[in-house]
């Protein structure tokens, strides 16, 4: 597998080569002046979550990520002067061991613990109020509403989400559907999804009600699965039999690669589309859905939909997609890092960095800044992040992205051109162990749009 | 009245459990009724199958009970290791001579020093443990990608022999004569150990195992269709490959687990010993070393099941938990029979899969079906469907 991951090095490096070939590329991010010298001061990036649990798969990369961020920000005198560090916990998507890690933070570090990561909107929804009584800002790739907005869904709290919420997504994804009609004739869409805040995410009553005013049914039963199940077909088959011919999850790395499996070995593959939220999008999910070849012989999740509401890898005319490319060549990582979340982390530490910078010239320095404002500063921004990568705008009362765009796995022709449309145009590299293996990409198939505002309905 | 009641308590009992039941299966066939019989067949089959993994997972555990009468928590991360083990053979083209080597000898130690480390200093045993290393290497080093198979069973067979030698050596062996409870309390700090040890050598992050893999099309085996019984069925039913292997191979452990405990001298001296351990070392049965054959015969088991379910759904840490699955048919099957752990896997498994077609969103299958079906079980027959009952003699 080593070698794979370093044969897959190889093929990203190769088709990343216009870009590897420049000088280092500078920071793409027009980041606030320095005011104050932070010289011989420490900022701590905080952040724990599941590292070794079923988001493993998405939350290594952010450690990955994080540590090439902190070297190179080191590696070029600090963020004004202070030192970069991070200090993390593996929870492993364990409640109680997100509490007890919350609980050392807060008293190991007490009033320097200002602002804190966070993976899952399950930890979210737990720390939600401790974080406000705390005033600790947090910030997290996507949440739900109500770790972000409270159950009532239009209290705005402490944590700040740099994604669309889960149900805005879906909310997006029905009206790709809608509009989408020689694709998706008659929609009907059935959750088959992990247990959860994150998974259960969209299945609020409020998306079946905005889908239904666009023409999109969606079951009100949503089948549930683990991501420890060995087989789903009951739950695959429960939702095509409620009839549904669209199948949308809330899972990530082996769960979509099971259901687009299932649908193949059920022989459903082109009646049933699957669909999902933003994390399908992955590149853990386009090697392991390499498990289950479809009749046309492309993996079983080729043509699966889902949100991405950010840049992705391939592209690289994009400066943002460019620096941060170039840094995971530079600190040599290999493809299981070259995810979203990698991509993300470097964007999420720009966020961070400026609120820094930002805070401190406002309150004259690091000791003196609050998480109260830190959290002024972030409302007050609005951010290119990384020149591009996301938008930023946690304005009047926001705490989730607003745009997104609907996009498609697909994998690599053998020109690196397009998709492949078939084992024969398709790139195939050896894995290692004698087979072989597409390259999966990421197609959009919409520009960015605003996504609808579903919470608290 | 209340007379009455007295002097037939025990029918009215079961009179009562016999009209829980026909109420529970008239709900249930009312819940059933509307469903088609593809969907009761397709049901039943994926029940039957997945229990028969459960089944394997859960003999694990009732080896390890039987013979020292601990409930093993540590089984789950026994499954991750072996599965593991299994990869780094299989998915590399070439095998490092050095690192296969060191695992041949460290088995190999273990192996001949199980009754005593002294053993070791005998000629004949080193010769025996040199001979040993030299065969296990070379069988997983021998030849390239095309023996990969040949690597990855040696490997993991000696990794499975070493982690259970080593759990039996360095945890339980030294809590010989100590309060059960204190040996199930050490699995629990093995397993965490070994969920450490595995975050280590291999990372968090899912790996692709490749064995139920069909080269003609380059893709998972093909379920088997079973398109002649569609009008009869009125739909579809597919039978997945892998879980069909995966199930054979669970029958077969099972088969020759029964046979092994009940005609060989070590399959009756690990039953001796778990009836009590004093009295089995008073008859001179070599306690020590019966533990640690009963120990590494459940590591075995336990990376067979890691590498079924491994090549099924992929390997992740997340597959130590199907053992924590498998706990209520453990208890369901009785602690101490093999047949039980089978029979119990395989119900679990259908009341799991029925409990998902009855209603997903509740997680009835899985958190609620499995649990309801125990208690029930566990109240008409307190030691299992097949564990030994005990009589305590006061």
């Amino acid at each position: 597998m080593k070698k794979l991951f370093a044969i897959l090095a190889l093929l990203f490096v190769v088709s990343a080569l216009p870009i590897l070939a420049q000088d280092m590329l500078d920071y793409p991010s027009d980041l606030s002046e320095c005011e104050v010298d932070l010289t011989g001061q420490t900022i701590n990036l905080f952040h724990f979550g599941d590292l070794s649990g079923p988001y493993a798969f998405i939350t290594q990369p952010i450690v990955a990520a994080l540590t090439d961020v902190v070297s190179y920000w080191n590696g070029r005198g600090g963020v004004c002067g202070a030192e970069l560090a991070q200090v993390y916990e593996d929870t492993g998507g364990n409640r109680e061991a997100a509490q007890s890690a919350y609980d050392r933070f807060t008293s190991n570090y007490g009033d320097a613990l200002d602002l804190l990561i966070l993976y899952s909107s399950d930890d979210g929804e737990l720390l939600r109020e401790q974080l406000a009584e705390d005033e600790i800002v947090s910030i997290i790739s996507a949440g739900s509403i109500e770790s972000l907005y409270g159950e009532d869904g239009q209290t705005p709290g402490w944590l700040f989400a740099n994604n669309p919420l889960y149900i805005n997504q879906f909310g997006s994804f029905c009206q790709f559907v809608a509009a989408s009609p020689e694709v998706f004739p008659d929609p009907v869409i059935g959750f088959v999804t992990w247990p959860g805040a994150f998974g259960m995410a969209g299945t609020e009553p409020a998306a079946a009600a905005f889908c239904a005013s666009l023409g999109v049914e969606v079951l009100a039963e949503p089948q549930i699965f683990l991501p420890t199940d060995t087989d789903i077909l009951t739950q695959v088959q429960n939702a095509i039999d409620a009839g549904a011919n669209i199948i949308y999850t809330n899972s990530l790395a082996t769960g979509p690669a099971l259901i687009a499996g299932t649908l193949v070995d059920l022989g459903m593959e082109e009646e049933i589309k699957l669909a999902g939220v933003n994390w399908v999008m992955d590149t853990s999910v386009g090697i392991l859905g390499q498990r289950v070849r479809k009749p046309n012989g492309l993996p079983a999740v080729d043509g699966m939909f889902g949100s991405m509401p950010f840049l992705w890898w391939t592209e690289t005319s994009s400066p943002a997609v460019q620096f941060v490319t170039q840094q995971f060549a530079a600190n040599e990582r290999g493809p299981a890092e070259q995810n979203i979340a990698y991509l993300l982390s470097w964007g999420l530490a720009d966020s961070v960095i400026e609120t820094y910078i930002r805070t401190v010239n406002t309150v004259g320095s690091l000791d003196a800044v609050t998480g109260a404002d830190l959290k002024a500063t972030v409302e007050s921004m609005e951010l290119s992040i990384l020149g591009g990568l996301f938008q930023q705008k946690f304005d009047e009362g926001m705490r989730d992205g607003t745009q997104n765009r609907i996009a498609v796995m697909k994998y690599a022709n053998n020109t690196m051109s397009g998709p492949a449309t078939g084992p024969d145009d398709a790139l195939l590299i050896p894995d290692g162990s004698g087979g072989q293996l597409f390259v999966p990409i990421v197609v959009p198939l919409t520009d960015f749009m605003p996504v609808p505002q579903l919470r608290g309905q | 009245m209340s007379e009455f009641i007295n002097r037939n308590k025990k029918q009215l009992t079961w009179a009562l459990y016999a009209l829980g039941a026909v109420l529970l299966l008239l709900f249930l066939g009312d819940q059933l009724a509307g469903k088609k019989a593809a969907r009761i067949a397709q049901t039943l089959i994926s029940g039957l199958l997945v229990g028969g993994v459960y089944g394997l997972v859960a003999l694990g555990i009732v080896v390890i009970n039987k013979a020292s009468g601990v409930f093993n928590f540590a089984h789950g991360w026994m499954m991750v290791v072996g599965g593991m083990i299994f990869w780094s053979f299989f998915t590399v083209s070439e095998i490092s001579a050095p690192g296969a080597g060191l695992l041949a000898t460290a088995t190999m130690v273990m192996v001949m020093t199980t009754a005593s480390v002294r053993g070791l200093v005998e000629r004949r045993n080193l010769l025996i443990a040199a001979g040993g290393a030299v065969l296990l290497t070379a069988l997983m080093t021998i030849g390239g990608s095309d023996w990969r198979w040949l690597h990855a069973l040696t490997g993991t067979f000696a990794g499975a022999i070493l982690t259970g030698l080593a759990v039996e050596r360095f945890a339980i062996r030294p809590l010989i004569g100590q309060p059960l409870f204190t040996a199930v309390l050490m699995t629990l700090a093995v397993a965490e150990v070994l969920h450490g040890v595995t975050q280590i050598a291999w990372g968090t992050v899912e790996l692709n195992l490749p064995i139920f893999f069909d080269p003609a099309t380059g893709s998972r085996f093909r379920p088997i269709r079973l398109e002649s019984l569609r009008d009869t069925l009125d739909g579809l039913a597919i039978i997945r490959v892998e879980l069909v292997i995966a199930f054979v191979l669970a029958l077969v452990a099972f088969v020759g687990f029964i046979l092994f405990f009940r005609y060989t001298s070590v399959g009756l001296a690990m039953r001796a010993t778990s009836e009590d351990q004093q009295l089995a070392q008073s008859m001179g049965l070599r306690v020590r070393v019966i533990l640690a054959i009963t120990w590494a015969v459940a590591a075995f088991l336990a990376s067979i099941a890691g590498v079924l379910q491994g090549g099924a759904v992929g390997l992740s840490l997340n597959i130590s938990f199907v053992a924590l699955r498998v706990f209520p048919a453990v208890l369901l099957g009785g602690l101490e029979s093999v047949a039980g752990a089978l029979v119990g896997g395989i119900i679990i498994g259908i009341v799991e899969q029925f409990g998902t077609l009855l209603n997903s969103s509740e997680q009835v299958g899985t958190n609620l079906a499995p649990y309801v079906v125990l208690m029930l079980v566990l109240v008409i027959r307190p030691d299992g469907l097949f564990g030994e009952k005990r009589i305590e003699r006061i």
